[in-house]
C-alpha cells in the first residue's frame, strides 16, 4: 500500500523536527540528574557516554533539518553581528558538564572582535564540532576566534590523533563522498561547510579548512567567514 | 555608569525581578533552580499566557522567560505581542522566547514585535549564566535609550543612542537599528536613510535592505523598492517581513494580483501570523478572488482566538466574504456558506459582547443572507426591521451605511440604495477612501462573479478599441453594461466609442444611443470620479445634436 500523494521527505522531516524536540527535552532531564546526584555521577563512565550520544543524536537531528531546508532553498544565512568572544563562550557552556564530567580542560582564546554570521546556523556548526572534538581530544579543547586576511577565523582544536589525510582538505565534500559503510558519513563536515558557503559578503563565500597542529597538536577545524 | 557596571559584575541576576512562563511544571522548577544558582532571587513561575500577563499587569518585570508553545491558550508570541502593545512590559526589560526550535523565522513568521533574544532548548545551567549574563550586560548599558523610549521621549532617545555608538561598539548593530526605527517614528526619514546606508555601505545586512526598502515606499520610489525587495526574497527567501513590503510596494504600484501572490506565498511559508493574512484577505477581496479572501478571513479569524489583534471587523469581513460566495448558490455547499455565515456573525457578538453596533450590522449582512438564499420572507422582516433602526444613516460609520446599500441593492431596491450613496457621498465627500467604496458599489452593484465577468468585458472593449475596432468594442463594452448597466466608466466608454464611430460614419441613431447611456448616469454624485468626464462628453454629444 503506497500512497503516491505522500511526500516522504517531508514526512521525514516532521519526523527529524519531532525526534529532535524529544531529545531536547532528553538533554535537560540529563542536566538536572547530573545537578542532582553529582557526587554519584561524576565520572561516570556510561552516564558521559549516555550525555555524548544524546547531544550528538540532537546534532545529528538539527544538521538533518538543516540539510532538508536547504534542500528545499528555504535555508539562507540571517548574517547580523555579534560580538566573538559571547558567542563562544554561550556555546561552550552547553558543553561544559559533559566536559567536566569527562575530565577534558577547555578554554577560549578569542580577540576582542565582533563578527558577521547568521547566530543559529554557526550555533549548529559549534555544537557539532565541540561534539566531534569530545570525542577524539585527549585531555584539551580550545576554541579560538580572530581576524584573518578580512576574514572571521572562528576555530575549534584538540589534543588527539588529529584527522587523517584523507580528510585534511579545505574543499566541499558532497554528499557522493559521504561513506555510510565506515559509519564515517561526514554530515558534520558537509552541513559545515554547507553553512559556510551560505555566508557570503560581496564576491567572497565562507569555506572550512581541517588540519592538523594549532595550538594543542591534535586536529584543527576552521571555519572562515568573508 | 561605570559604577552600576561593576556593582552588575558582582550579580548581575540578584537585583532584577524574573518571570518564568511555562506549561511544564518541571521545566519552570528547573528553570528557577538554574536561576537561583545564578544568582536570582525574585523570580515568580506561571503556567499560561493568561496569568503571565496577568502578573505583569500588576507587578515590574525585569526579565521574562516564555516558552513559545504554552499548550491552549495563548503562545509565547501572543504573549510578547500582548505585553508590548499594552506597554504592560518596558522597553528596558528583556522578553526572552524559550524554544526548541533552530528555525524561529519559520515558526513565528516575522512580525510587529520581536524577543530581545531566542534561547534553544536544551538549555543548562552554564549556558543561562553566559547567555543571560551577557544579555543583562547589554541591557544595562543600554538603559539610558531604553529608558527615553519608555518615557515616549524619542528625540532623546535618539541622542543617547548616538552618545553610545562610540562607547559601545559591541552594542552597534543593536543601535542602529534601534537609530533606524527611531529617526523614521519621529518622521526624520532622511536621517533614517542615512543610517541603513551606512550599514550598507558596510556590508550588505538584510535588515537594514529592509529599513532601506521601507523608506523608499515611503519616498513614493516604488520601482526602486519593489525591486530591491524582489532581490531580498531571492536571497533570503525565508524572510517573511520582505514578503509583507514587497506586497505593499506591488499594492502602492497598483498591481494587486501579484501582490496577492506574494501574499499568499508568504502565508503558506508562514500561516500563523494574524496580520499577514489579515492583509492577504484584504488583497484578495479587492481582487475579487472571494474563495482566497474567504479563506483568509477565516484563518485571521482564527489566530485572533488568543492575540491582542483580534477585532468584530474581521468576524464581519469573514460573513461579508461568506455571504457573497453564498449568494444566489442554491446548492448544499451555499447553504453551508449562508450558514457559517450567520454562525460567525452569532460567535462574533457573544465575543464582543459590548460593542452594541454588532447587532444591527449582523442584521444587515444576514439579510442579504437569507435573500441570497431565496428565503425572501426572511429576509424582508429583517429588513423591516433594521430599516427604521438606521435612521439617518450619516448617524452610523460610512461602514454601516455602504454595508446596507449593499444589501438594498439584493432587496431589488436600487433606486432606495442609490438615494443613500449619493446621500454618503455628499456627507463624506472629502475622505477618498471612503468615496471609492461608494463607487464601486454604484457601479458594480452586483455579485463578484457578475463583477469578474463585466471587468472582463470591460478589458476586452479597451482592447479592441486600441487596436482600432470600433464594432467590437462596442460589443464587448454593451455586453458589460448587460451585466452592471450603471458603471460610470463602461457608460462612458461606450458613449466615447460610439462617438468615434459617428466621426466616422455619422448616423443620427448613434447619438440616440449615446444620450440614452448618458441619462444613464444622471445621478451620477459629482464626488464620482467619473464625473468631469461625464460632463465632458455630455457636452460634446450636445454639439454634435445640434
Amino acid at each position: 500500500m503506497t500512497d503516491p500523494n505522500i511526500d516522504f521527505s517531508m514526512v521525514l522531516a516532521s519526523a527529524v523536527h519531532d525526534m529532535k524536540n524529544s531529545l531536547g527535552m532528553l538533554l535537560n532531564s540529563l542536566d538536572e540528574l547530573r545537578i542532582e546526584h553529582e557526587p554519584a555521577l561524576v565520572g561516570s563512565n556510561k552516564f558521559n557516554m549516555l550525555q555524548y550520544e544524546a547531544e550528538r543524536m540532537h546534532n545529528d537531528l538539527v544538521q538533518l533539518l538543516g540539510i532538508y531546508r536547504l534542500g528545499e532553498n528555504n535555508l539562507s544565512a540571517h548574517i547580523d553581528e555579534h560580538y566573538v568572544p559571547d558567542f563562544l563562550a554561550e556555546h561552550l557552556a552547553r558543553h561544559t558538564p559533559l566536559l567536566e564530567g569527562l575530565g577534558i580542560d577547555y578554554a577560549i582564546d578569542a580577540a576582542d572582535i565582533n563578527g558577521f554570521f547568521d547566530e543559529d546556523l554557526l550555533t549548529g556548526v559549534l555544537n557539532n564540532t565541540i561534539n566531534n572534538a569530545i570525542r577524539y581530544t585527549k585531555s584539551k579543547i580550545l576554541l579560538t576566534a580572530r581576524q584573518e586576511d578580512h576574514e572571521l577565523v572562528i576555530g575549534v582544536e584538540d589534543d588527539g590523533q588529529g584527522y587523517p589525510a584523507s580528510m585534511q582538505h579545505s574543499g566541499t565534500p558532497d554528499f557522493k563522498s559521504l561513506d555510510f559503510k565506515t559509519g564515517n558519513t561526514s554530515l558534520g563536515l558537509f552541513f559545515a561547510s554547507s553553512v559556510a558557503v551560505l555566508h557570503q559578503n560581496g564576491d567572497r563565500t565562507g569555506r572550512i579548512a581541517l588540519h592538523n597542529g594549532g595550538t594543542l597538536g591534535g586536529g584543527v577545524f576552521e571555519i572562515r567567514l568573508p | 555608569m561605570m559604577q552600576n557596571l561593576r556593582k552588575d559584575s558582582v550579580n548581575p541576576f540578584g537585583k532584577l525581578t524574573f518571570l518564568v512562563v511555562d506549561d511544564f511544571e518541571n521545566f519552570r522548577l528547573s528553570m528557577r533552580q538554574m536561576l537561583r544558582s545564578c544568582g536570582a532571587d525574585k523570580i515568580e513561575l506561571v503556567a499560561h499566557g493568561g496569568p503571565a500577563i496577568q502578573y505583569c499587569t500588576y507587578n515590574h518585570v525585569d526579565v521574562v522567560l516564555c516558552d513559545y508553545n504554552l499548550g491552549d491558550g495563548k503562545n509565547g508570541q501572543h504573549v510578547l505581542e500582548e505585553l508590548r502593545h499594552k506597554k504592560l512590559l518596558k522597553r528596558s526589560s528583556l522578553f526572552l522566547m524559550v524554544t526548541a526550535e533552530t528555525s524561529k523565522e519559520m515558526v513565528m513568521g516575522a512580525r510587529e514585535y520581536q524577543p530581545d533574544a531566542y534561547l534553544t532548548k536544551p538549555i543548562n545551567r552554564a549556558m543561562l549564566d553566559k547567555r543571560l549574563g551577557s544579555l543583562i550586560r547589554q541591557r544595562n548599558a543600554l538603559l539610558p535609550v531604553t529608558r527615553e523610549i519608555d518615557r515616549e521621549n524619542y528625540p532623546e532617545a535618539i541622542t543617547m543612542c548616538l552618545q553610545a555608538l562610540p562607547q559601545q561598539p559591541r552594542y552597534k548593530t543593536w543601535l542602529m537599528k534601534t537609530l533606524g526605527e527611531l529617526y523614521c517614528q519621529v518622521g526624520d526619514l532622511a536621517h533614517a536613510q542615512k543610517i541603513y546606508d551606512d550599514v550598507l555601505n558596510q556590508r550588505e545586512l538584510s535588515w537594514a535592505r529592509l529599513g532601506k526598502c521601507k523608506i523608499l515606499l515611503a519616498n513614493r520610489s516604488l520601482d526602486q523598492a519593489v525591486d530591491s525587495l524582489k532581490a531580498l526574497i531571492e536571497k533570503h527567501p525565508d524572510y517573511m517581513e520582505a514578503y509583507d513590503l514587497l506586497a505593499e510596494g506591488l499594492e502602492q504600484q497598483g498591481k494587486a494580483l501579484q501582490a496577492q501572490k506574494v501574499l499568499e506565498k508568504a502565508a503558506e511559508h508562514s500561516p500563523n501570523a494574524l496580520l499577514r493574512q489579515k492583509h492577504l484577505a484584504e488583497v484578495a477581496g479587492a481582487n475579487q478572488d472571494i474563495d482566497t479572501a474567504t479563506q483568509a478571513w477565516r484563518q485571521t479569524v482564527s489566530l485572533g482566538t488568543h492575540s491582542i489583534h483580534d477585532s468584530a471587523g474581521h468576524y464581519l469581513s469573514l460573513a461579508q466574504s461568506l455571504s457573497d460566495l453564498s449568494e444566489g448558490n442554491l446548492d448544499e455547499e451555499g447553504a453551508e456558506k449562508a450558514n457559517e455565515a450567520v454562525n460567525v456573525l452569532a460567535r462574533m457578538q457573544k465575543r464582543f459582547p459590548d460593542d452594541e453596533n454588532l447587532d444591527l450590522r449582523s442584521r444587515i449582512i444576514e439579510c442579504r443572507v437569507h435573500a441570497g438564499q431565496g428565503q425572501n420572507q426572511e429576509a424582508e422582516r429583517i429588513l423591516q426591521e433594521i430599516t427604521p433602526r438606521l435612521e439617518p444613516i450619516t448617524g452610523f460609520s460610512a461602514e454601516v451605511g455602504v454595508d446596507f446599500a449593499k444589501t438594498l441593492f439584493r432587496m431589488n431596491q436600487a433606486t432606495r440604495a442609490r438615494q443613500l450613496l449619493s446621500e454618503l457621498a455628499a456627507y463624506y465627500e472629502d475622505q477618498p477612501d471612503v468615496l471609492q467604496k461608494i463607487e464601486s458599489l454604484m457601479d458594480e452593484p452586483v455579485g463578484f462573479r457578475q463583477k469578474l465577468e463585466a471587468r472582463g468585458l470591460n478589458r476586452d472593449g479597451i482592447r479592441a478599441f486600441e487596436s482600432g475596432d470600433l464594432n467590437a468594442a462596442v460589443e464587448a463594452f454593451q455586453n458589460a453594461l448587460t451585466i452592471v448597466p450603471d458603471h460610470a466608466a463602461l457608460n462612458l466608454n461606450l458613449v466615447q466609442v460610439m462617438m468615434k464611430q459617428h466621426d466616422e460614419y455619422p448616423e443620427p441613431a448613434i447619438l440616440a444611443t449615446c444620450k440614452r447611456h448618458l441619462d444613464t448616469l444622471k445621478g451620477l454624485p459629482e464626488q464620482h470620479r467619473q464625473h468631469r468626464r461625464y460632463l465632458a462628453l455630455q457636452r460634446k454629444l450636445q454639439g454634435l445634436m445640434q
